[in-house]
């Protein structure tokens, strides 16, 4: 049975729902599920713009013959050659031996090296600025290198305004129904998504993202909708979003607070996160959040990193290292391009405390624009009364740094 | 450039021209004589506007460009050397750093009166030890609240003392090199700041130089030029504008000798004609007046690139060098030319060829100006042997970088007395103090005991002395822990209570890890122990090497002052964080991979050296990832 939504006229939502993924690309937990967005354009020739995940095949079938109604596909656009949209190219092409594939060069040498059999079909390769008209909808192709593939483009209708954005503006979360981001509280319910999405798939790119907002940003008036490949389609209050996109590409917070990413191996560190944390809110800074690395998913702790200003490390030593969770967790940041945060650290040791310098080290010379400050805090294996001092100074010391910012 | 001046360069050359002939040339003998600074020309410039020409009118400048700033420094020093480089010390090196980094305030305030002639600038890096070396600069700036406290000294600094405004560099960040140098606007008739004795000079005789002294000079942190760590930066930049007004300063002291010798040789009859005309002589005028286009072109286009916002270092060096070059070669040969007349006093050329001798040495001798020009061809090479003074010459101790000034002169007596003053110098108050229970965390000052101290009897000269210091009593862990000489909550270190304040004075404590950890943010750590090589004297500021019971009484008593004033709420004189080395060029990303090319590592595989620029990289480099071209990359 088909299961598709209107977008706009002509334009329909033929993707599929997946809640049976566990992880994404394999490495991602994906509690929400996650949807895999194509659209198909009815106009006097019909096109559909990407595909779907392999083990969403059958439904994307069902929905196109659907809504086909036994004409036939003439286009297929493909704005991104990822397996998770571009699994099902093979089969469309069986199916309507006559389509004509559009997209870039380089996706269509990444649709051959994944064995599609595309040579028997009409190419047309575009580039920036190219355009093609499939009636009355005159559709644009705009190159979005690495945002987050090489390959990857995105296509703009400017008869009806709509922005076929690829991985751009997408979110975790299966949509269930609900296709449009005004059809559900995005802000309480999906941001967080959106943002682990964004951070750990795209965080790299932050300069090629920031190239495609600045082509955005010319034509901002004229877009109505945008349609990503995973989650809700905009069609009202775009900026929310867009501004968004603007930070996590700029490497800059959305908020003044405080990240404290503790590793305990017997609850002792914890504790002192947690007195940090108590003493942060009595001191009137209340938007401090702790996490344990040990039970918190990498993706979630890298996404609470762009979101928040300040970023507390609070680690054993062990092996007389960083202990290996946390330092998976600062590689990750590193990987992802994270800039500009203001970093604490506490250390923990029972006979030689080396996580405080290796962790000072990896985050001044392995990070860009970095910045720890002076007061830190040395644990022998317990907090105790006779740290109340430091801790207190290095309270004072996020709350100054807070400050200074802000002057 | 067309080869040639404009017309009004040339109008402007005749309006300088004339002013050097009727105002400097009759006194420029007796300056010379009599090592006299020519006050009233150098109002009457001003008057003229010669003395801010590149700046914008806006900030009392003249407007005009660097050729004409040349042409200015050339022309008066076609008549007397000296009075050239008043300019062009003035003008490139005194207000030029002001002009580029300075903020509107500093601009407001400084370059203005500077710009119209209503005060004279100069320019303060060389030191006794940091001469073309400034990594070696040993005049520091500690921050203390709203200042700087400046203290050292500067050495063979032209316009000192009549200059009024000084940019000086200083230290901020110690041990790290270049890097930890800082520039500061300094005005002269500050508290601490004085002069030395004018330098008796083989030639610019009209020109002053002298040593500058700074004793604990109060700066107003508002007078920092640009950021910390900037200084090298803006002294090298400056530098590279200086050279074309010494370029332009050899020119015309080797032009002035020309002409007087062009004069000379038609006048002067021997083997009845004049000498001009003799081949030995004509051939010297030619190569003379060949040796002056060269240099002409060399400066001027110099000048030209520079107002154009082009890259200009190497050409300025090139102009320098060779114009300097030249001009010993120039006015030899005009002297010589003059025969016996010429080796006597009161005659022009003997007076430009010593003029001529400073333009080889100063704003960087001729053998750095070959440094900086090999540099541009070459780029840096490929692996640094030997010690750059830009880099940190060792890794830093455990408390960082120290000052580690260890006091070995003399008698115990005086190797305190100067630990002391040093100590009161840095701005350490002995007049209040803190209760001697003041928990260890939030004391300003302590004074710690180690098992050197010997038996729990000698705890008293170390209460005394936190009695006369005005600080705490600490210990290192043995002492409380198993000596039980302390409470327990009194041992400083890692484990135990962590020292954040000021002045930490350590007796007979050798320095365990762990301690050291303890004391890294202390402001200032002194050591006293017996033994040379405890670790304690790499970690520390001042260090006397000597028993604890002959010291710390000597101490003691020469730290105290009766009852102490209560101390004010604790002011931390703060460490700075060593700067990070700024990066030397953008970054920029692979549009086909994401790989991100460093300019500071290069590309080792694709035979581009560390340090390349990406714009430098060759046209056909392609990304050593995914083989895309330059054209795909984008700035990070």
């Amino acid at each position: 049975m088909y299961c598709v939504r209107k977008v706009t006229d002509d334009l329909y939502w033929v993707g599929a729902n997946d809640h049976r993924l566990h992880l994404f690309e394999n490495i991602h937990p994906i509690p929400r599920g996650v949807s895999y967005n194509a659209y198909l354009l009815l106009d006097e020739q019909t096109a559909l713009f990407d595909t779907v995940d392999w083990s969403a095949c059958r439904q994307l079938l069902e929905n196109l013959e659907h809504l086909l109604a036994g004409r036939p596909l003439d286009y297929l656009v493909i704005n991104h050659m990822e397996p998770d949209h571009g699994a099902s190219i093979e089969e469309i092409l069986l199916r309507w031996p006559q389509v004509k594939i559009v997209s870039t060069e380089k996706s269509f040498m990444l649709m051959r090296q994944f064995g599609f059999h595309v040579d028997s079909h009409e190419l047309i390769t575009v580039k920036e600025g190219d355009s093609q008209s499939f009636g009355k909808h005159q559709v644009t192709f705009v190159a979005a290198p690495m945002v987050h593939w090489p390959e990857a483009m995105v296509s703009f209708d400017t008869t009806a305004g709509v922005l076929f954005s690829a991985d751009a503006f997408g979110s975790f979360g299966a949509l269930d129904g609900k296709l449009f981001a005004d059809e559900v509280n995005f802000d309480r319910d999906w941001l967080d998504d959106a943002r682990r999405y964004l951070t750990n798939i795209v965080g790299k790119y932050g300069p090629h993202v920031q190239l495609l907002l600045k082509k955005a940003g010319g034509i901002l008036d004229q877009i109505k909708f945008i349609c990503p490949l995973h989650g809700p389609v905009w069609r009202k209050d775009l900026m929310y979003f867009v501004d968004k996109y603007d930070k996590w590409s700029r490497y800059e917070p959305e908020e003044q607070g405080v990240l404290i990413a503790y590793a305990s191996m017997y609850g002792n560190t914890e504790a002192a996160a947690q007195a940090l944390a108590a003493k942060l809110c009595e001191k009137g800074m209340s938007n401090v959040w702790v996490y344990d690395v040990s039970n918190t998913h990498v993706s979630q702790l890298v996404s609470e990193s762009f979101r928040l200003s300040h970023i507390v490390l609070a680690s054993v030593t062990y092996n007389l290292g960083i202990y290996p969770v946390m330092h998976d967790y600062l590689l990750h940041l590193k990987a992802l391009n994270l800039q500009n945060r203001t970093f604490a650290i506490i250390e923990n040791g029972s006979w030689a405390v080396k996580s405080g310098d290796l962790m000072q080290n990896f985050v001044n010379n392995e990070m860009k624009n970095m910045t720890v400050i002076n007061e830190r805090l040395s644990l022998a294996s317990a907090l105790n009364e006779s740290k109340a001092t430091e801790l207190e100074l290095l309270a004072d010391g996020i709350l100054d740094s807070m400050a200074q910012k802000e002057t | 450039m067309n080869f040639k001046t404009t017309q009004a360069h040339e109008e402007f050359r005749a309006k300088v021209r004339a002013f050097a002939e009727t105002e400097v040339k009759p006194i420029a003998f007796l300056m010379d004589k009599d090592n006299l600074f020519p006050e009233d020309v150098v109002k009457k410039m001003a008057e003229m506007g010669l003395m801010g020409l590149p700046y914008p009118k806006e900030y009392g400048g003249a407007g005009l460009d660097v050729m004409s700033y040349a042409i200015a420094v050339e022309e008066l020093s076609r008549v007397d050397g000296g009075t050239g480089v008043i300019l062009s010390a003035h003008t490139s090196l005194g207000t030029w750093p002001i002009f580029a980094f300075g903020t509107e305030e500093q601009k407001q305030k400084y370059l203005v009166p500077l710009a119209k002639g209503e005060k004279i600038g100069a320019f303060g890096l060389t030191e006794p030890n940091a001469g073309s070396d400034s990594g070696g600069t040993e005049t520091t700036a500690v921050l203390k609240g709203d200042h700087y406290v400046l203290n050292g000294g500067k050495i063979f600094i032209t316009n000192a003392p009549k200059a009024d405004t000084y940019v000086v560099f200083a230290v901020t960040t110690p041990d790290i090199g270049t890097r930890g140098i800082s520039a500061f606007i300094v005005e002269k008739g500050w508290k601490g700041f004085d002069f030395g004795d004018h330098y008796d000079k083989m030639g610019i005789r009209s020109s002053t130089t002298a040593e500058l002294m700074f004793n604990d000079v109060m700066v107003p942190k508002e007078n920092l030029l640009g950021k910390e760590g900037d200084g090298f930066k803006i002294a090298m930049a400056t530098l590279d504008g200086g050279r074309i007004g010494i370029a332009a300063q050899a020119l015309g002291i080797a032009q002035g000798a020309n002409d007087a010798a062009v004069e000379y040789a038609k006048e002067r009859v021997q083997f009845g004609k004049p000498i001009a005309f003799q081949q030995a002589i004509s051939f010297k005028l030619a190569d003379m007046a060949t040796k002056l286009r060269c240099a002409r072109m060399l400066v001027y286009s110099a000048a030209e690139l520079k107002e154009h916002h082009e890259p200009y270092a190497m050409e300025a060096a090139m102009a320098k060098m060779y114009a300097s070059d030249i001009a010993l070669e120039v006015t030899n040969d005009a002297l010589q030319i003059h025969g016996g007349a010429g080796f006597m006093k009161g005659m022009e050329v003997e007076r430009a060829f010593r003029d001529a001798k400073i333009t080889t040495i100063y704003e960087g001798t001729n053998e750095i100006q070959r440094v900086v020009i090999a540099s541009h061809i070459l780029g840096k090479p490929p692996k640094s042997e030997g010690g750059s003074s830009s880099r940190p010459k060792k890794p830093a101790p455990i408390t960082g970088v120290r000052k580690r000034h260890i006091f070995r002169d003399g008698t115990p007596e005086e190797q305190v007395a100067e630990l002391v003053a040093h100590l009161k110098k840095d701005g350490h108050d002995f007049t209040v103090g803190i209760p001697m229970d003041t928990p260890i965390a939030q004391a300003e000052r302590v004074v710690s005991a180690g098992q050197g101290i010997g038996t729990k009897e000698n705890m008293k000269l170390i209460e005394a002395l936190a009695q006369a210091a005005g600080a705490a009593v600490g210990s290192s862990r043995p002492v409380a822990e198993t000596l039980k000489y302390v409470p327990l909550d009194r041992y400083v270190g890692m484990s135990g209570q962590k020292f954040t304040g000021n002045l930490y004075i350590a007796c007979g404590i050798s320095g365990a890890v762990q301690h050291l950890k303890g004391i890294k943010d202390a402001s200032t750590i002194v050591a006293i122990n017996k033994n040379a090589g405890a670790p304690i004297f790499k970690n520390c500021d001042y260090g006397i090497v000597g028993d604890v019971n002959v010291i710390l009484p000597l101490l003691a008593a020469a730290l105290d002052t009766g009852e102490k004033e209560p101390a004010p709420p604790m002011v931390k004189m703060k460490r700075p964080i060593p700067p990070k080395p700024e990066p030397i060029g953008k970054r920029y990303v692979c549009g086909g991979c994401g790989y991100e090319y460093v300019p500071e590592l290069g590309d080792e595989n694709g035979e581009i050296a560390p340090g390349t620029l990406f714009e430098k990289l060759p046209e056909d480099w392609v990304c050593p990832e995914c083989a895309e071209s330059k054209d795909m990359f984008i700035e990070a």
